[in-house]
């Protein structure tokens, strides 16, 4: 429990203007965009390593809880302070360390957007691909904590594939570097990758060596629109088989093109059952050659391909695409989009299943279930809305969304493929992984014996 | 009650707004954003106690709509704000800018705290016109901060049939923005168009149009100065200026009414327009709505500094065509003159 004197200790670390026990503020830092919640007892917002340092310190002290947050953008109340105590604010480390282009990395503090830092790679030719529906206000923290990635990841993987180093305050207060510059290193165990996706239960994020790309010279978008999902998936199968890497492969389906079209009329998507949507990039020959690859395996299942026309409508198509999981409020103006079982992942092969299976629970639960997704990486978003006043689809919601998670693991999948467990799917963890949750919860208590970092995430 | 909490329910924290919200990119607490204003709305809901804290949250949104311009999903942030500032007002929790807003605007008939009459401007009293189609509403702005402008305005309005509200009042913006009544002086207005026969009103204001447009009883025709007078260029007999200016999209005119074209008509009808770095629905709010530049004139200013940033190279002029705009976007210290768009109109007449 905090008192008055430790609070008066943090101000002193981070300035009275940096630190806030005001209810209001302490009840907007209690959820993210998930349905968990959690008040915490003080929100500080630090400017400095040395600051998150000597906060967890005082912290670990006095056994006081720290959950880390970055833009709260999470669906899986990761950065939800379950048991109170201290939210660590990092947005406001928001600042590009560096910039080390010749070595083809930047390095950041936690709290920049993403977008942020595309803008400012972007003169220079280079980019950071993961790219979440959320990349104009998550942090770049936040996309480390949760192993974060998005619509291109089918081609440049995910947020991991993108971490050199970290520096990491850890429970006790202590500062570690782990990783290096260099483009690889074997020097002992991966600490890096240890703490990607460990969601603030080990240590705190303070800064980021981040490995860049040279911006592509092409990119080309197809629309290809399809009777139902089934065969949409069946395509993406067929498309990846055939020797093409597209650097996005997304999947629509009926209700998600109504809400995007009700988002931005000026989209006009064709209302089909479903439409995948293709992103190549690269030199000229190899875009062309991409495209001739997707139309051919595409066109025995397509009812209608075409390309986008210019920069524009592709700029368009994927800024709307980005906002498609929130969008599907508007279908109903008394329903709102409910993020839970939203994010499960298959083997690629298992995909048309998958979303057979959605569709079997949409049935049983009378509930409608839209889809979408990084249909190419396995990745399936399924989007539910419901009336938030009315207990019954709160029942069947949470029924689907159990059913949903448990068959993608039966199929051999994940309950989360890019959002995080936090605690929106903690309870799956023994499921999914066994009795590799063991060594999970070996190495938390023996980085944070006392488990005050971020406790109740991620089963550990 | 049910709508309220529907509308406030509609939030799905995604956090968009973040990325927008100008208040929340000066201040950096969750509370100063649209999300945590929803939030907040959602907790006295659920009992949050309401303190000066809760209170200065509400009333530091500018009510730009930037946020429900990019809402994903739909949700009204600016109407919450609104009517949650209403239910507090009703229960007498309110700020001191509130109270003052709220007292000088209904005792006096403007916010400003002016008691002199209202068309202390008009030269001839007699180009009131007891019947016409057309009614100027000129504004507390227009009215007493900028006599000349409004001179020149219903100069060039009374040619096309264009009377004047004998006692008007303030259109209640202030008080509808605030949580507020508008009531009293809603009605003393009406009563007067009602009388004058009008069909259409014009306002050169853009928190009088669209507090006339969407707030005031009945299916009156309101239009902007621009859109009367961009529909009558070639009876104007202008001369083309060797001028390049830029023009800053009132929040309450463009983005949360659509007029775009007419000022911009009207602009390169008469010399080059060269846009902001944000314009059109995505346009950057000048920080002086919604009450604060009168509760919050610090932040206010520093809204301002940031729209002036966006001000292209070589230009001349930064055109607006709202009073309060102006006001503030000069508060901030414009390196080129702000003017009204009837003052680059008048540059232009032979």
């Amino acid at each position: 429990m905090l008192n008055v004197d430790l609070i008066e200790k943090m101000g002193n670390i981070v300035g009275t203007e940096n630190i806030s026990v005001a209810s209001c503020e302490l009840y907007c830092y209690s959820s993210d965009a998930s349905q968990i919640r959690g008040m915490p007892e003080v929100v500080i917002k630090p400017r400095t390593t040395a600051q998150v340092s000597d906060i967890v310190r005082l912290a670990y002290e006095h056994n006081i809880p720290v959950t880390a947050r970055g833009a709260g953008t999470g669906l899986s109340g990761g950065c939800v302070p379950l048991e109170g105590g201290i939210v660590l604010d990092m947005s406001g480390m928001n600042r590009i360390v560096e910039f080390d282009l010749d070595n083809l990395q930047v390095i950041v503090e936690p709290g920049i957007v993403q977008e942020k830092l595309n803008k400012a790679l972007e003169p220079y030719g280079f980019f950071f691909p993961p790219d979440p529906g959320s990349s104009a206000m998550c942090t770049i923290g936040g996309l480390i904590a949760n192993n974060g990635s998005g619509m291109r990841s089918v081609k440049y993987g995910t947020t991991r594939s993108y971490v050199l180093g970290l520096e990491i305050v850890m429970a006790d207060g202590k500062i570690i570097k782990t990783g290096s510059k260099t483009m690889k290193t074997v020097a002992g165990y991966s600490l890096t990758d240890l703490f990607v996706g460990s969601e603030g239960t080990l240590g705190i994020i303070t800064q980021a060596i981040i490995k860049v790309r040279a911006l592509p010279k092409e990119r080309s978008v197809i629309f290809a629109s399809f009777k139902t999902p089934e065969l949409a998936g069946k395509a993406v199968v067929k498309v990846l088989s055939s020797g093409i890497v597209p650097s996005a492969c997304e999947i629509l389906d009926s209700n998600i093109i109504r809400a995007l079209n009700n988002y931005d009329p000026k989209l006009n998507l064709p209302q089909a059952g479903a439409i995948l949507l293709f992103e190549v990039d690269g030199s000229e020959a190899e875009v062309k050659e991409g495209i001739n690859l997707i139309v051919k395996a595409c066109e025995d299942l397509a009812s209608a391909i075409r390309t986008a026309s210019d920069k524009k409508e592709r700029d368009e198509i994927w800024a709307a695409r980005r906002l498609a999981g929130a969008a599907i409020s508007r279908l109903d103006p008394v329903r709102t989009r409910v993020y839970v079982g939203e994010d499960v992942g298959v083997p690629i092969k298992e995909i048309p299943k998958m979303l057979h299976k959605v569709d079997e629970i949409s049935k049983e639960f009378d509930l409608p279930i839209m889809t979408y997704g990084h249909i190419g990486d396995g990745n399936l978003h399924t989007g539910m809305c419901i009336d938030m006043l009315s207990d019954e689809d709160w029942m069947k919601l949470n029924a689907a969304a159990d059913k949903i998670h448990r068959t993608a693991i039966e199929l051999g999948g994940t309950v989360t493929a890019e959002h995080g467990v936090g605690s929106a799917r903690s309870e799956y963890m023994r499921l999914e992984l066994g009795s590799a949750l063991d060594v999970m919860i070996t190495i938390k208590k023996a980085l944070d014996p006392k488990g005050i970092l971020n406790p109740g995430k991620m089963g550990v | 009650m049910e709508k309220d909490l529907r509308s406030i329910l509609k939030c799905v924290r995604c956090g968009t707004c973040r990325s927008v919200c100008p208040v929340f990119e000066e201040a950096g607490w969750e509370s100063a954003s649209s999300r945590g204003r929803m939030l907040i709305a959602l907790g006295i809901h659920n009992g949050l106690e309401v303190d000066e804290n809760v209170l200065n949250s509400l009333n530091m949104c500018t009510t730009c709509g930037l946020c429900e311009q990019m809402c994903p999903s739909g949700a009204s942030p600016v109407q919450v704000v609104q009517d949650t500032r209403r239910k507090l007002m009703l229960k007498g929790r309110m700020t001191d800018a509130q109270l003052v807003l709220r007292d000088e605007t209904t005792s006096k008939g403007n916010p400003l705290g002016e008691t002199q009459y209202r068309h202390s401007w008009l030269g001839d009293i007699a180009d009131i016109k007891k019947h016409a189609p057309y009614v100027f509403f000129v504004g507390c702005l227009g009215s007493y901060r900028y006599p000349e402008l409004t001179r020149r305005t219903f100069d060039l309005l009374k040619k096309f049939d264009v009377t004047l509200i004998p006692e008007e009042v303030c259109c209640g913006s202030p008080l509808l923005r605030t949580g507020s009544d508008p009531d009293s002086l809603v009605s003393k207005n009406m009563e007067q168009i009602k009388k004058i026969g009008a069909h259409t009103i014009i306002t050169g204001c853009a928190g009088c149009y669209t507090t006339l447009k969407n707030d005031y009883p009945g299916d009156l025709k309101v239009i902007h100065v621009s859109e009367f007078l961009a529909e009558r260029l070639p009876e104007m007999d202008l001369k083309h200026l060797d001028l390049k200016v830029t023009y800053h999209d009132p929040c309450h005119l463009g983005r949360c009414n659509g007029v775009f074209d007419a000022p911009r008509k009207i602009i390169t009808s008469i010399c080059e327009l060269k846009e902001m770095k944000s314009h059109h629905e995505q346009s950057r709010c000048c920080g002086a709505g919604g009450g604060v530049l009168k509760g919050y004139p610090d932040l206010s200013m520093a809204l301002s500094k940031k729209r002036l940033e966006e001000i292209p190279e070589g230009v001349d002029y930064l055109v607006t065509s709202c009073p309060l705009c102006r006001t503030n976007l000069q508060r901030g210290g414009p390196k080129v003159e702000v003017i009204d768009i009837l003052d680059l109109l008048k540059m232009a007449m032979k």
